[in-house]
């Protein structure tokens, strides 16, 4: 097979749009752990229960074929509104009960989250996959033809990475967060409400999934299930990221997905446990990833 | 002599005739089963005693040791596998197996799992909490990839089909007393192992590593060791599994799987020697019932293990009086008396 | 030069930038009982800690028993012989006092690594002595998160000796406890140095326990050892008044 460009640019904008994709989802579950210390099993579940939503708004507009990829726009507003709210409420009644206990029983509550919400989607949705068929023309590029949505989903998550860089650095909230990830102690000295903190964080960290299912919508069918396989990726890409850092996540998510697209052509057999192998070995050598901070215990 | 103490010891004197009569009274009734239940119910009574042997085996990680494991299944998979290959060619050559070979296939699977813990395990022990957790993990979803793509010697996808015990222990009802009797003598094994010094070390290890450290125990070796020895019962359970559910699946190692070991320690109760093995009862009835009535099972055991943890994360046998079934080493901690005296005068 | 169980030379330890411990000489004899006095802050636990392997030296070298231990790894260094109590209980919270005890025997015994036996069979000969030599006899069955502060001070002293160290390395001993505990506590310290023979190393701030159960004092401050003393030696010396009450030298 020839590793001319003809095979490594499409492979490498397959990479680049999953790898953005990974961002967005994964980008939220690294803000709530960095901050919060809550490894969040059902984030993959809020990006499917955001996916669903943004579905529906769109069947308000007509049926789903070739509609046009303007609307998806506020589909995906209202979806991650609700899921912001969703995540608001989980985070007042549930999470919060969570923070003085042990490891074990916070991973608990959140596997717990991933049936419920799971079968919820089932339960409002049905079991058939859902799908939007927004008719894009292929771009010609380099003399290859790539999916036009590659560009928006790459647009996007620059735009997600951008934006949560200048809300973490420059706002003072973003800074409080900043802080808090590095110390919830020194936060409260401030004389901050660590609650309301930990309350927004979450509920953005989960609008964020939402954002990422609203986004990844036409670009591949949603099906029940598809959770259960994409939080495992969002693990490894935030455990070689480095939790808490979104510079890492960014890093390790585009990592990740180009070394998926072009290891699942080279060794189609192997490629999820080339992504293994290198979770693996970054745990052994550095656990808290490419960018995060060493290890808070 | 001091009146807590001596309240203490007189406990632990009084509860072990009452817990020796509920030990003897399960034994009875687990003879008994067979009369009792339909072909049905004893299938999943079964069920319950592979399932319970492993939970139990988790529980060597997380109620004793104190770590969470969500990679377990991939020792009881690998169990399960093992046993699979060891007699699927006799099995496809005469659709019969001859016991010199069916006993090799159980006894090889805790053998082969222990030599997947052992080399996990030491790559694990080097971390604890969360990092532990999704290590674990990863390997386990490594293990299942592994299994999932190796479609000549695993049958990938598929699986492995068409096994079965031997002829003489065929019967649901025979294949009952069989596992009942492989699943007694094996927990009989692990407790004596929790009541030995290793067991109080793992304990010890569990509420303070550091501490345990300057006892002059290497507590990464003891880890590992625990690692290894909850493996290969997991892998012990896992060699039950294929002759009774007539096929060998690479589901059996996932991370789901390893869940549902969390599940049934947490509904029993991870402070309880029993517990895992209570839990996996609740958990496979639960199972049983509910999908009679309905298709929404996650829902429902989702739903149970969320109340579980909000609000009773000691599980079922926490509410046993003056908890009888407690293992040493779990009490809970009421405030002490100096501390109730600074609060009440301040 | 006297039989020294414990050399320290010019042992150094760095944290980021900061230089908590700056080239410390220091040796105790064998059977000796010291103190280490110094405000807080001046690389007390540190150094506790660093002679115990549980921080990693940047520089300089611990001689034990005729054994350079530096760097060596914690548990070994307890197999080696020394033993601490900690400052903060650092005790098995949910394990009963005899229990407590009983790990750490089994640990000096050897037996830990035994899966047959019933931990209950093995060393309660020794799990008794240890108790009651401690104080401990009336509370074995209690679970240690339990006992009061004084009490759980001295389960902490007893897991320390129950290893059968030869050198005993005390976190402050008697903080926080009342005339009758301390005077209690530093007779069995006694106890254990004369009668048993446990060289005894041990950090205080009540001065007046340092006056009367240490033979030599050293003072620690910003990471260095800036004298070793008798009693009197140290009490009449104006660098020690200069660092605890602030006089004008």
């Amino acid at each position: 097979m020839e590793l001319g460009f003809d095979f490594i640019f499409p492979q490498l904008m397959a990479g680049m749009s999953r790898g953005m994709l990974l961002f967005l989802v994964a980008a939220g579950l690294s803000l709530i752990f960095g901050v919060m210390n809550i490894l969040n099993f059902a984030h993959a579940t809020f990006w499917l229960l955001g996916g669903y939503i943004t579905y529906s708004v769109l069947t308000l507009f007509g049926p789903t074929a070739g509609i046009s990829p303007l609307l998806v726009i506020p589909a995906t507003l209202v979806a991650i509104a609700v899921l912001v709210l969703i995540g608001f409420a989980i985070e007042r009644t549930l999470v919060q009960k969570m923070y003085d206990r042990d490891v074990p029983e916070q991973l608990l509550l959140t596997f717990a989250l991933v049936l419920i919400i799971g079968d919820v989607i089932k339960l409002i949705w049905g079991v058939e996959d859902r799908s939007v068929f927004l008719g894009l023309p292929p771009v010609e590029l380099f003399g290859q033809f790539v999916n036009l949505y590659y560009f928006v989903i790459i647009g996007v998550g620059i735009t997600v990475f951008a934006g949560l860089h200048l809300f973490l650095h420059k706002t003072s909230f973003g800074r409080i967060v900043r802080a808090a990830v590095h110390s919830r102690e020194m936060v409260e000295a401030l004389g901050i409400r660590i609650s309301t903190i930990y309350m927004v964080v979450f509920g953005i960290g989960v609008g964020l999934a939402g954002l990422a299912g609203g986004v990844v919508l036409p670009l591949t069918p949603l099906a029940l299930g598809a959770d259960i396989d994409l939080i495992i990726q969002c693990f490894v890409v935030v455990v070689v990221g480095g939790f808490g850092s979104i510079i890492g996540t960014f890093v390790a998510a585009l990592l990740i997905g180009v070394t998926y697209s072009f290891a699942i052509f080279l060794w189609p057999d192997g490629a999820l446990a080339v992504i293994f192998l290198i979770v693996i070995a970054i745990l052994i050598v550095r656990p808290w990833g490419l960018f995060g901070t060493e290890l808070r215990t | 002599m001091n009146e807590l103490n001596a309240r203490a010891l007189a406990r632990r004197i009084v509860t072990s005739p009452i817990r020796l009569a509920c030990l003897a009274a399960i034994l009875v009734i687990s003879m008994a089963a067979p009369v009792v239940l339909s072909e049905y119910w004893l299938h999943v009574v079964t069920e319950i005693l592979i399932f319970g042997l492993f939970a139990m085996s988790f529980n060597l990680i997380y109620g004793y040791m104190g770590q969470i494991s969500f990679g377990h299944a991939a020792f009881f998979g690998l169990g399960a596998y093992a046993t699979a290959i060891t007699i699927r060619g006799e099995l496809a050559q005469t659709g019969d197996i001859g016991w010199g070979l069916f006993l090799s296939g159980i006894l090889v699977a805790p053998v082969i799992a222990a030599i997947a813990a052992g080399a996990i395990g030491w790559f694990c022990v080097r971390l604890t909490g969360i990092y532990f957790a999704i290590l674990t993990l990863s390997f386990g979803e490594l293990l299942y990839y592994v299994v999932f793509q190796w479609y000549g010697f695993t049958g990938g996808d598929d699986g492995i089909q068409g096994l079965r015990p031997p002829a003489f222990i065929l019967a649901t009802e025979a294949y009952y007393f069989f596992t009942l009797m492989v699943v007694v003598v094996a927990s009989f094994v692990m407790w004596t192992i929790t009541r030995s010094p290793f067991g109080y070390i793992l304990r010890a290890i569990r509420e303070n590593k550091r501490r345990a450290s300057f006892l002059g125990i290497n507590v990464k070796l003891y880890q590992w060791v625990n690692f290894v020895i909850a493996g290969s019962f997991a892998g012990l359970a896992g060699s039950l599994w294929g002759p009774f559910s007539r096929s060998v699946a690479p589901g059996l190692l996932g991370w789901q799987k390893s869940g549902e070991a969390v599940f049934a320690a947490l509904i029993g109760g991870a402070n309880y020697f029993l517990g895992p093995m209570l839990g996996a009862g609740v958990f496979t009835f639960l199972h049983a019932y509910v999908t009679k009535f309905t298709e929404y099972w996650p829902l429902t055991i989702g739903t149970v293990i969320l109340l579980l943890v909000l609000f009773r994360p000691g599980g079922i046998l926490s509410f046993v009086p003056d908890r009888i079934w407690a293992m040493p080493g779990t009490a809970e901690i009421k405030e002490p008396k100096d501390t109730q005296k600074k609060r009440a005068s301040a | 030069m006297s039989d020294q169980i414990l050399s320290v030379q010019g042992l150094e330890k760095r944290f980021g930038g900061i230089h908590v411990t700056q080239g410390i000489n220091f040796t105790l004899a064998a059977g000796e009982q010291s103190a280490i006095i110094g405000p807080n802050g001046a690389g007390k636990s540190t150094f506790f800690n660093l002679l115990t392997g549980y921080h990693h030296a940047d520089g300089g070298s611990v001689t034990f028993d005729g054994n350079n231990i530096t760097n060596w790894a914690p548990h070994r260094i307890v197999k080696a012989g020394i033993s601490r109590a900690f400052q903060i209980s650092n005790i098995f919270s949910r394990l009963s006092v005899a229990e407590n005890i009983r790990t750490a025997v089994h640990a000096h015994q050897g037996v830990a690594m035994t899966f047959f036996a019933a931990a209950i069979n093995l060393g309660g000969k020794e799990v008794d002595r240890v108790l009651a030599l401690c104080g401990l006899g009336d509370m074995a069955h209690i679970t240690a998160g339990e006992l009061s502060q004084g009490d759980k001070k001295k389960l902490e002293l007893a897991i320390a000796v129950a290893s059968r160290p030869s050198m005993l390395l005390l976190d402050e001993p008697t903080a926080g406890m009342s005339l009758q505990e301390t005077k209690e506590t530093m007779d069995l310290v006694d106890q254990l140095n004369q009668d048993l023979g446990i060289s005894i190393l041990f950090t205080e701030h009540d001065m007046g326990v340092v006056f009367n159960h240490a033979k030599r004092i050293s003072l620690l401050h910003r990471g260095k050892l800036m004298l070793t003393g008798s009693p009197d030696e140290v009490r009449s010396n104006k660098t020690v008044k200069r660092i605890y009450l602030g006089e004008e030298a």
